[in-house]
């Protein structure tokens, strides 16, 4: 069984990486005196993968928001539902579904062999049919009436597809009514057998914990056999099919989306689309950009900064205010996102202060103080056990090194913020959304 | 077992806590000022806590004090208003890197707790005032926070719900105040409110730090405190309830409805035995507090009638509710399927397995709590108004003491009082 450690000297933080014969990959990352362990176990699947393989290996379209409908049937088996047996051991479980993974995880005090064995075992054991489907059809619509009414959500997925014409991260990840109303017990089956591969799957577990805890439970539930698909197959089954359409026009065709909604103040997402060229598509950003995304998201829009003085002065933000970079595979915004009675303005106001910068350049003593509010904030993070297994995932899934991220922020040269800054912030890759009180 | 966390008395009605918190990449230090939450006052209050955090004596203007925090490791100050009871906590809250993080070693965490206490008793003042551009702008903000309550649907239910439960109680009265009276706010009247608070607010001071941090330095945030003549807690009376049912829905252009029911009971922390309450909060665990509860099983995945059915108890006013986001036209029936579920439990028909899964998820989540600053400083500030705060551990052996008989009676102990709907604005699911 490949072992490999990875210490991190700056935050006193360790972490074990595990290539399990089963094909599934392993993090764990000790936290000693926790009293909570808290396990993940996710596969590389999610609403950005509009296909699945049939049962003749053809690539085949999929009704939208069925990532997350399988989620929610998979905690369904011929007897009984795997709340119940996590009910037995007292775990807190629960499961979500990204735009690039899905993930089912549990939090408990004790009998962490036993969750994971229920973990491990109910996620590889599908059960559809005809009546559970349907089932589902009421909750996961209620759901999305739900999610319907939530404004900030129904602000950024009208930006996003605003700013993409072609990538799926235009979907919503719930898909629509009408769209689950498609899906069947035989497109679930297909779906699970494309994206639940274990090679196409990690698990993570922090807390108090040692490794031989964990692959002892791997070794009895998923067998310590030789791995026949070996190194080879974890890497190419990873993202199968490929995300179609990827490469995005460069300019943004509409610039502007708005909907009126029970709000009491207008709410603003504003994003730059990061150009991904065609020979990249479906890149994620390096760590380095990350980092440097982060510390110009400070410099631009963060409390110290005079834009947000200017803004707050002029009577156009709340506290809500702030920029961050909204990321993933084959996609990358730079997001503004607040309240505000003029969103317009704030607009104009962000422009003008970007442009300013880019005249001015970043003075050393700002540069300093962002990243180090940046790196404080990344090293405050950890104190939470289920970042920590999380950051392994999207990590793996993301092509990064662990801590790596860390690492690139405490040695960021001012250099490569100037050219995000100079570069990725351009005007025709640009739009707003605006959800108006109605 | 590690010795239970007591309230230190420091001067007169001001208290600390202090929490080990080695394990952590950063320290915490908590500042509340606790006062009764009354009509006349909760505005004004309520902006006060946003008003220190804009400046201090060191770094006057709020763009020169976020600079500062962020070197020092983009350290946070944070302010809020939370309801305890019918007591209104005003909070100031410091988190920064624990000094042995920091990438030189610097004493952050002191200074921090430095910039705190500088907040509380240096705030900046022109002529012995609040500035009036500071105040504008905190009142435009917190009226701005208050309005904005509606656009979290299902919080926005609850919170109507509650105020219906409790309509002229002090339990009613909003946290943040009235937005009509936040604009009335001065730099004078805020001034005034500002000395009042300090003189006659209890005060509740957590501080979480490694054992490497100097803890004299975080206690000293309350140096400074003038002379006190603090007020004393008010009992928190039981809701008075009403005769009958009080039905009220509200229209909105909404997708979804959502479904809020209100119960009185007279079980509460400052009124009834340590037991009764602690049965209450099963009773709340095995009815709608998991996704194995009775709600969760019958009401979503029995009937698909929606996507969250759950229940809370607040244990400090004796209110419990009862909420759901359904199809308008399908409410009544997940009312009569809660009713019907409520009155399994009043009447001792559940399983022992059920009961016993209930209990091993609250005691679970009250060990696991501790892992987050965050959650345990609240832990402790919920318990703000009482002599001797109860550990998570404790209270954890609390439940694992509670018989299904006593479930039972916290169950019959609740009466029906109000059902708020939150519905869209045409029936057309009503055809």
């Amino acid at each position: 069984m490949n072992s490999t450690i990875y210490r991190n000297q700056r935050t006193d933080e360790t972490c074990h990486r595990i290539d399990h014969p089963s094909g599934l990959t392993i993090f764990v990352c000790p936290k000693p005196g926790y009293r909570s362990c808290y396990a993940a176990l996710a596969t590389r699947y999610g609403s950005i993968d509009t296909t699945c393989l049939n049962e003749k290996g053809m690539a085949e379209p999929v009704p939208e928001g069925i990532a997350h409908y399988l989620e929610h049937k998979l905690f369904e088996s011929e007897d009984g539902d795997a709340f119940a047996r996590y009910a037995e051991t007292g775990a807190s479980a629960n499961a979500y579904t990204s735009f690039d993974h899905t993930a089912y995880l549990f939090t408990c005090t004790d009998r962490l062999e036993d969750n994971l064995e229920i973990l491990l075992d109910f996620v590889r054991h599908p059960y559809f049919t005809e009546e559970t489907v349907q089932k589902e059809q009421g909750i996961i619509g209620q759901e999305i009436r739900m999610l319907e009414d939530n404004p900030g959500r129904r602000c950024l997925f009208n930006l996003l597809r605003t700013l993409y014409s072609r990538h799926p991260a235009r979907i919503d990840i719930g898909g629509t009514v009408e769209s689950i109303a498609r899906i069947t017990p035989q497109l679930l089956y297909d779906c699970y057998r494309t994206y639940y591969d274990l090679h196409n799957m990690a698990l993570a577990v922090s807390g108090d914990i040692t490794v031989e805890q964990v692959t002892a439970v791997a070794d009895r539930v998923l067998g310590a056999g030789h791995d026949a698909g070996g190194p080879q197959k974890r890497a190419a089954v990873l993202r199968t099919p490929p995300v179609p359409s990827l490469t995005e026009p460069e300019a943004v065709e509409e610039s502007r989306v708005e909907q009126a909604m029970p709000v009491s103040a207008p709410l603003f997402y504003y994003g730059y689309k990061k150009t991904i060229p065609e020979e990249e598509a479906g890149r994620v950003q390096s760590p380095a950009e990350l980092a440097g995304a982060a510390v110009l998201s400070e410099l631009l829009a963060g409390k110290a900064s005079p834009l947000y003085a200017r803004l707050m002065e002029a009577g156009l933000i709340n506290t809500s205010f702030g920029a961050d970079l909204f990321d993933g595979p084959g996609y990358a915004v730079f997001l503004f996102a607040g309240e505000s009675a003029d969103p317009d303005r704030v607009c104009e106001e962000i422009r003008a202060e970007i442009n300013r910068l880019r005249r001015e350049g970043i003075a050393p003593a700002d540069f300093e103080a962002a990243r180090r509010a940046v790196y404080g904030r990344m090293v405050a993070g950890l104190n939470d056990v289920e970042n920590c297994a999380d950051a392994r995932i999207s990590d793996l899934f993301n092509g990064r090194e662990p801590f790596a991220l860390i690492d690139e922020t405490a040695t960021l040269g001012v250099q490569l913020v100037t050219k995000l800054l100079d570069e990725d912030l351009r005007d025709e890759c640009a739009a707003v959304s605006i959800v108006r009180p109605a | 077992m590690t010795d239970s966390p007591c309230f230190r008395p420091l001067t007169a009605g001001a208290r600390a806590l202090t929490l080990p918190a080695d394990r952590f990449k950063t320290a915490r230090l908590t500042a509340a000022l606790l006062l009764p939450l009354s009509e006349k006052d909760a505005s004004a209050r309520a902006l006060l806590p946003f008003l220190l955090r804009r400046g201090c004596a060191a770094y006057p203007d709020f763009t020169s004090l976020n600079r500062r925090l962020n070197e020092l490791y983009g350290a946070r100050v944070s302010a809020e208003v939370a309801r305890i009871g019918e007591t209104q906590a005003l909070v100031l809250t410091a988190v920064s890197l624990d000094d042995r993080y920091a990438l030189e070693k610097e004493a952050v965490t002191a200074e921090c707790a430095a910039l705190l206490r500088s907040m509380l008793f240096e705030p900046a003042l022109e002529s012995g005032l609040f500035r009036l551009s500071d105040v504008e702008q905190e009142r435009r903000m917190l009226t701005e926070l208050i309005e904005s309550e509606i656009n979290d649907k299902r919080l926005y239910a609850r919170r109507r719900c509650e105020e219906l439960t409790c309509e002229g109680e002090p339990f009613s009265i909003d946290r943040y105040g009235r937005a009509e009276e936040v604009m009335a706010l001065t730099p004078q009247s805020m001034t005034a409110v500002w000395r009042e608070a300090l003189e006659q607010s209890r005060l509740l001071l957590i501080t979480q730090s490694g054992r490497d941090t100097a803890a004299d330095s975080l206690a000293d945030v309350l140096k400074g405190l003038p002379c006190r003549s603090p007020r004393p807690l008010e009992a928190v009376p039981a809701p008075r309830g009403k005769k009958g049912v009080r039905r009220v829905t509200e229209r909105m252009d909404l997708a979804q409805a959502k479904l809020v029911m209100g119960f009185v009971t007279p079980v509460a922390e400052s009124r009834s035995a340590p037991e009764e309450v602690a049965a209450m909060r099963l009773m709340n665990a095995l009815l709608g507090g998991t996704p194995h509860s009775l709600l969760f099983r019958n009401v979503r995945e029995k009937l698909s009638l929606c996507y969250y059915c759950a229940s809370s108890f607040d244990r400090h006013k004796g209110v419990f509710l009862i909420d759901s986001g359904v199809e308008e036209q399908r409410a009544a029936k997940a009312e009569e399927e809660i009713l019907r579920q409520l009155d399994c439990v009043r009447r001792g028909d559940f399983t022992q397995e059920d009961l016993e899964a209930a209990r091993r998820s609250v005691v679970s989540q009250f060990r696991t709590l501790g892992d987050l600053q965050s959650t345990l400083a609240g832990w402790y500030l919920e318990q703000a108004n009482r002599d001797i705060p109860l550990s998570p551990e404790a209270a954890a052996a609390e439940i694992a003491a509670v018989s299904a008989e006593q479930v039972r009676k916290a169950a019959e102990s609740l009466t029906f009082d109000t059902v708020y709907l939150l519905a869209g604005q045409d029936k057309s699911g009503q055809a």
